[in-house]
């Protein structure tokens, strides 16, 4: 297998190789400026942006020479534009600032929460109630103004609801403000020959602008002038090594060419001068944002369950409606008669505060999972992130440490693991061996790398270092096993040094030892393995130096290769004294025309580094595979690291072969090797490019377990898109601006919090805390709880429609005294039944819910025909016959014997009857039986909520008895207090029966809805003991929601 | 669609199959679908069992709704309710009612509208009459035929034992008689008044000249007090205009055969062939062509008077119109 050396890291060829795709169009002008960037044709987004976004930057100020530039925008690069000049810049071309993604008006979304869902309905309900309190005020001379209190508390209850639903969206919002309130960016602009501090906002094309290491840079520039200049691309194209700038022009596309910097990457070395290119918008990564603003993200998982079920609930409402509408018109009544019950039935169709529960359920599992590092933006996200059934997770930084730490270390002919997990709980190792001691001095001395200051309390590993992040590595390995390694720098004082560079591909240094009575010189180097061993005419070996012979080189090259497979990046080292003879105290060396030996040193060693997994990854990613949701690997860099990191994980599980393990094992050419055979996969960026989607199609189904490696952000779009076609729900980690269209396009973006651009922050639906990728599986967690839970409260809080609406129906078709009047649904709905199903929110998952499969988004739906069917078809039906048993029982204590009640309706109703009969020939007057009739309203109230005690105990489970989950969800146990309070509250409170309508009911009068709250109770839980005893059976098929 | 290229020809890993979007069904193939024997999407076995099921369900549910219905009637009385006077909702302030009223189009309201020139409906209102008074002209239709009934007088005891029923007896109404048509025909009609029948309501009369209320009208006050005292033991009737105009078109009013009712027909014990008394009211001459708000109370101890449109107690409103 063929090494390439380490410092090799940074690809250079993956943009380009997204970049290079033609396109009819590119919708540019000449001078690379847009076109018409507004004006996108909406319907075909999707194709076009994907094709814009591979579009090759055409643009050509890195072509043209530096007077035709100054030209061009009539600068100077020395004294920049003139005031004048940027001013009218300025106001020609607006800030440099990107432009926010289009927000919809506060207004429009307050609207969308006052007339979505069920509130149109409500409305139409309430609409009603006007038009028929108006009818009756013109008409008679005493109108009775129940329709318009009832309008009224309707367009209340819509408003208030409305409300409370705009101030959970905002709320949610608002956590995004915090991370859009970025520092202001200042730069250095020259004009007139002046040098100014301007915010970055008012920059304008043509600019000269000076940046230094540590500074983001301010808009799209062309260097002009450029020392020891490097700046970060990675969050523009994910290349993570530093790449140099300068003034020339080395490559004909934009992205790849040396002069040019873009806006918001950071320079981390150097300093250089500049000439703005593009602002705003304009610059790659305006272009990159706009686009990923402008995709199309589809509907969320659970707004689409919301969706069906509102659209499932106002079917049976209008239908319902409807019916009873031209019932109650074919049996004779008053068309106003007909739309009093109209109103009803929409009244006691509509779960008012059913989606309320829902918001508040999602908020409280979004807080809970805040607190677990995921930081989630959209609500509906929560959910997503439970039917998610594939990761695409970048590797460094989430699966990984994003911290290189050395792995092994190879002396004394054998190889060493040191220990790299984050707490320093791994391996020890020997450190008192002598290959050791030499190994580490070369490590600690060959190195530039520094902590920096006032980092005392940190542990070592956590230290922030300058420098390269292998010396990092090194010098972080070195101070855990020898101490200080400052005073021992001190200690051999360097004397000269060669940096690296790419041609040398080594390091060297001179060093005073620490032994005072040596007075030589030690030369100490470090490099690419191979190099290094060049160079080295004998190896030190358990303290004994020896002939670097055959033997002694295929050792080497076993440890080599050894290593390089583990994808770890492997440096040599090796050191030698010079005699002090030729190079006497003082000598002078020089490092730019070597005079001193770098030949016939002495190899001591390798040792490698890799950025380490995470500790809690391997874990994470086997509860995904448990729970059914395929992990991918999409990440920029080598395939053997990302294969390494990816076996080390799990992501390629323990025995599982790709294509090239298995032609290797048999021997044979990898294209003889059938490709189904392979359950894993590492797929190289570059293949990418040239496969078609069908292949891609195929990659995805016949691979279990996937890694694509030197990909570039583009091609992660690619993917996504790839896994969306098969049917996934998408799960997206990415931290860079180029990752932004692949987290607008899944189902779910996760940004990364700390070390996320952000743009990427923006495209995200959800925020990971601390990038790890084990947050990402707590948040599956919670999300697939967060649907079960959500189940069973729309379950409970369904059930009690049927109560709600059998007395309507009672009352329009045998004529009886209404038994449950609109206000005390209302009170039900938005009163009683509130906290307890809120409360549902924090029950515990009834099982492992990570080892099942991810939900199927078409068929196992939030709300079913099971759950339709047990809540209206069974329990509710028993609720409506405990309320009606109640309503009976007041009726006929009172005096008033249940068959005397029907076809009663008309005289009870009427004002002018003042002596209604009873079954005891007693006389009624209107306004005592109006009492009776309230009291019973109230009773009937009081029932639901006696029966809604058992309900809200059977709705914990859907499977399991209640006994095995228990009582613990103190939330749901004060929601039943709760309930049970507030309904006394309402019947016993003094006023209530002027406010309300609701009269205090005598002690008896809750008990008869007791056997049927029993019953309810015995009958779900016999029905979950079959359940259990017979899995899949018809029972479940029927019943089971 | 990827499902052609799909796992079913090909063997291979099928771990991570993602699920698909169900096919579009169309209406047609939903109602009946041949392949699958399915009607609404179910076969008939499927539709039978999941019936049974429910019919099994629903059976059993109202078997326990009749246990508890059964239980409650268990718990009442035949003849008595269960909750009476302050502990029952019907309370122990009994409202008046008036006749004819006429039950079948209560959208009408209180209004007793007719054209004195029309006979039919005239007879409309005297039909309502003749039916609501046949119990009292002909006993035998009541329960137990009447057989209790006996006439009372203000110093018999025996009627309070809840044995014994006192008739009413209508010759006694004078031109408010259904000879005379109730006065219908000379546009001076009668209306009856009787007060809401509550098991167990003993009414605390104003028998004593000296302790009537502020609020009586003078000529009921002199009435009383032109009664002998033995007589002064009744549920005082008075009738008024009920808004300023009417104050003034609504005089002339003759009660018979009293001005209450008398104290031997109470306490109501849902005795069979109990009949309330009446005290029928009639406006001489009132004036055509305009509408008459009258309001008619009851007086007595222990009745409280509210004559709010909404909250009327012990008292009942009505109109007369005529044509």
């Amino acid at each position: 297998m063929a090494l390439k050396s380490d410092y090799e890291h940074g690809r250079t060829d993956s943009y380009r190789v997204a970049t290079v795709i033609p396109t009819d169009d590119d919708n540019l002008m000449a001078d690379g400026q847009r076109k018409s960037r507004r004006r996108m044709p909406p319907k075909p987004a999707k194709k076009e942006n994907l094709d814009d976004l591979k579009q090759e930057l055409d643009i050509d100020f890195h072509k043209i020479t530096p007077e035709e530039l100054y030209q061009r925008f009539q600068t100077h690069p020395e004294n920049g534009l003139s005031h004048a000049k940027a001013k009218e810049n300025l106001e020609r071309d607006g800030p440099n600032a990107l432009t926010p993604p289009k927000q919809t008006p506060e207004w429009v979304k307050f609207c969308k929460n006052l007339f979505g869902g069920f509130a149109l309905l409500l409305w139409i309900g309430a609409l009603l109630c006007f038009i028929a309190y108006s009818i009756q005020a013109s008409t008679s001379e005493e109108p009775s103004d129940d329709n318009l209190y009832l309008g009224i508390v309707l367009a209340v209850v819509v408003i208030v609801t409305g409300i409370f639903s705009y101030y959970q969206e905002s709320k949610s919002s608002k956590i995004m403000e915090s991370f859009k309130n970025m520092v202001p960016q200042f730069a250095t602009v020259i004009r007139e020959g002046e040098k100014l501090t301007l915010r970055a906002e008012d920059l304008v094309l043509g600019d000269v602008v000076e940046v230094k290491f540590g500074d983001r840079i301010p808009a799209d520039i062309r260097v002009i002038e450029a020392r020891n200049f490097k700046v970060d691309n990675s969050s523009l194209t994910g290349e993570s090594e530093p790449q140099s700038r300068g003034p020339d022009f080395t490559h004909e596309n934009p992205l790849e060419t040396k002069n040019l910097a873009f806006f918001s990457t950071n320079a981390v070395e150097g300093t250089a001068k500049g000439v703005v290119i593009s602002c705003g918008d304009h610059t790659v990564m305006g272009r990159i944002a706009g686009l990923a603003s402008g995709l199309d993200t589809g509907e969320t998982p659970i707004a689409k369950e919301i969706h069906h079920f509102i659209h499932l609930i106002t079917g049976v409402a209008v239908f319902l409606g409807v019916t009873f509408f031209a019932i109650a018109f074919i049996l004779g009544y008053h068309w106003l008669d007909a739309v009093i019950f109209l109103i009803g039935i929409i009244v006691a169709n509509v779960p008012e505060g059913l989606l309320a529960t829902v918001t508040v359920c999602l908020t409280l599992t979004a807080k809970r999972m805040a607190s677990k590092n995921c930081l989630v933006k959209n609500l509906e996200a929560v959910e997503t992130l439970g039917s998610t059934s594939t990761i695409c997770s970048d590797k460094t930084g989430t699966l990984t440490q994003n911290r290189m730490t050395v792995a092994h270390m190879w002396f004394d002919n054998q190889i060493i693991e040191a220990d790299t997990t984050e707490d320093q709980s791994g391996v020890q190792y020997d450190r008192t061996s002598p290959g050791f001691k030499a190994l580490s001095r070369i490590a600690s001395l060959c190195n530039r790398a520094e902590f920096k200051g006032g980092q005392e309390g940190v542990p070592i590993l956590k230290k922030e270092v300058s420098g390269d992040a292998s010396e990092a590595a090194l010098l972080k390995c070195m101070e855990l096993a020898l101490g200080d390694v400052l005073s021992m720098r001190k200690k051999n004082k360097k004397i000269a040094e060669v940096p690296f560079n790419s041609t040398n591909k080594y390091q060297v240094s001179i060093h005073e030892t620490e032994d005072s009575n040596d007075p030589r010189y030690l030369l100490v180097m470090k490099g690419a393995p191979e190099r290094i061993l060049e160079r080295c005419g004998s190896i030190f070996i358990n303290g004994k130096e020896k002939v670097l012979d055959e033997e002694m080189k295929e050792a080497f090259n076993n440890a080599y290769l050894e290593l390089g497979g583990l994808g770890e990046r492997v440096l040599g080292f090796c050191d030698f004294m010079l005699p002090s003879d030729q190079y006497p105290s003082g000598f002078s060396f020089n490092t730019d025309d070597i005079n001193f030996p770098i030949d016939g040193l002495r190899f001591v060693g390798l040792m490698s580094m890799i950025d380490p997994p995470r500790a809690a990854v391997p874990d994470a990613v086997a509860k995904c595979r448990s729970a059914g949701i395929k992990v991918i690997m999409v990440t920029g860099d080598h395939p053997i690291t990302a294969k390494a990191i990816a076996k080390s994980v799990g992501i390629i599980s323990e025995g599982n072969e790709t294509i090239e393990d298995i032609a290797q094992r048999l021997n044979i050419p990898v294209s003889e090797v059938n490709p189904r055979e392979a359950k894993a996969a590492v797929v190289h960026g570059a293949e990418l490019r040239d496969v078609s989607s069908d292949q891609l199609d195929e990659i995805l189904r016949y691979h279990t377990e996937i890694v694509f490696a030197r990909t570039s952000p583009q091609q992660k779009l690619i993917i996504v898109e790839g896994c969306q076609r098969m049917g996934a729900i998408v799960a997206v980690t990415g931290d860079g601006v180029n990752d932004s269209p692949a987290l607008k396009k899944a189902d779910i973006g996760v940004a990364m919090g700390i070390a996320g651009s952000d743009v990427s922050k923006q495209a995200a639906d959800m925020i990971l805390l601390d990038d790890n990728f084990a947050s990402i599986v707590t948040g599956v967690e919670e999300g697939r709880l967060i649907f079960d839970n959500l189940k069973k409260s729309i379950a409970y809080t369904l059930t009690s429609n049927i109560p709600e609406i059998s007395p309507f129906l009672a009352f329009i078709l045998c004529d009886i005294p209404l038994p449950l009047g609109t206000v005390t649904i209302l009170c039900i709905d938005l009163g009683t039944d509130m906290v307890p199903a809120i409360s549902l929110a924090y029950e515990a998952p009834e099982s492992d819910i990570m080892k099942r499969q991810p939900r199927d988004p078409y068929r196992d739906n939030l709300v079913n025909r099971r759950l339709i069917s047990m809540a209206y078809g069974q329990i509710g039906m028993i609720q409506a016959a405990a309320g009606f048993f109640v309503y009976f029982v007041i009726m006929a204590e009172n005096g008033f014997l249940p068959l005397h009640l029907f076809g009663i309706r008309k005289m009870w109703d009427s004002k002018a009857v003042n002596d209604l009969t009873d079954s005891y020939g007693q006389e009624w007057t209107y306004r005592d039986r109006k009492t009776l009739e309230f009291t019973c309203h109230t009773a009937f109230f009081v029932s639901i909520v006696v029966v809604q005690w058992a309900d809200i105990i059977i709705c914990k489970t859907r499977r399991n008895s209640i006994l095995h989950q228990g009582m613990r969800n103190w939330a749901l146990n004060f929601g039943i207090v709760f309930e049970t309070a507030l309904a006394a509250f309402l019947s016993y409170c003094p006023g209530m029966d002027r406010g309300l309508r609701m009269y205090p009911l005598k002690f008896v009068w809750w008990l008869p809805a007791l056997p049927f709250a029993l019953s309810i109770f015995i009958y779900d839980e016999t029905r979950r003991f079959y359940l259990r005893r017979n899995p899949g059976g018809w029972l479940e098929q029927e019943t089971y929601y | 669609m990827s499902k052609k290229n799909g796992a079913t020809s090909l063997p291979g890993p099928q771990e991570f199959q993602f699920p698909q979007p169900k096919p579009d069904v169309p209406w047609g193939t939903f109602i009946y679908n041949k392949s699958e024997g399915t009607y609404f999407g179910r076969t008939i076995k499927s539709w039978s069992k999941l019936m049974i099921f429910y019919v099994v369900f629903y059976a059993v549910l109202a078997a326990m709704f009749a246990i508890c219905m059964q239980g409650l009637f268990n718990s009442l009385s035949e003849t008595e309710p269960k909750w009476q006077l302050s502990k029952s909702l019907i309370g122990t302030n009994p409202g008046l009612g008036y006749r004819p009223q006429s039950e079948k189009e209560t959208e009408r309201g209180s209004i007793i509208q007719f054209d004195s020139k029309k006979s039919d409906e005239k007879q409309f209102w005297v039909d309502l009459l003749n039916e609501f008074l046949d119990v009292y002209n002909d006993r035998t239709k009541l329960p137990e035929k009447g057989a209790k009934q006996k006439i009372c007088g203000f110093n018999d005891t025996s009627v309070t034992n809840g044995d014994k029923v006192c008739e009413v007896d209508l010759t006694q109404f004078g031109p408010c008689s259904p000879q005379n048509s109730f006065g219908y025909n000379n546009s001076q009609p009668c209306i009856f008044l009787k007060l809401n029948k509550i098991y167990g309501w003993q009414p605390d009369f104003y028998d004593n000249v000296n302790e009537l209320p502020e609020e009586m009208p003078e000529e009921l006050k002199k009435y009383i007090a032109s009664k002998p005292s033995e007589e002064r033991k009744q549920v005082w009737v008075s009738c008024k205009g009920q808004f300023g105009t009417d104050k003034e078109t609504v005089n002339n009013i003759k009660y018979f055969p009293d001005r209450g009712f008398p104290s031997f027909y109470y306490p109501y014990l849902n005795q069979p062939g109990y009949l309330s008394p009446l005290v029928a009211v009639q406006f001489e001459r009132p004036k055509s062509h305009e509408m008459m708000n009258v309001e008619c109370r009851a007086w007595a101890k222990n009745i409280i008077y509210n004559g709010s449109i909404r909250d009327r107690m012990g008292s009942v409103a009505f109109q007369i119109l005529i044509d």
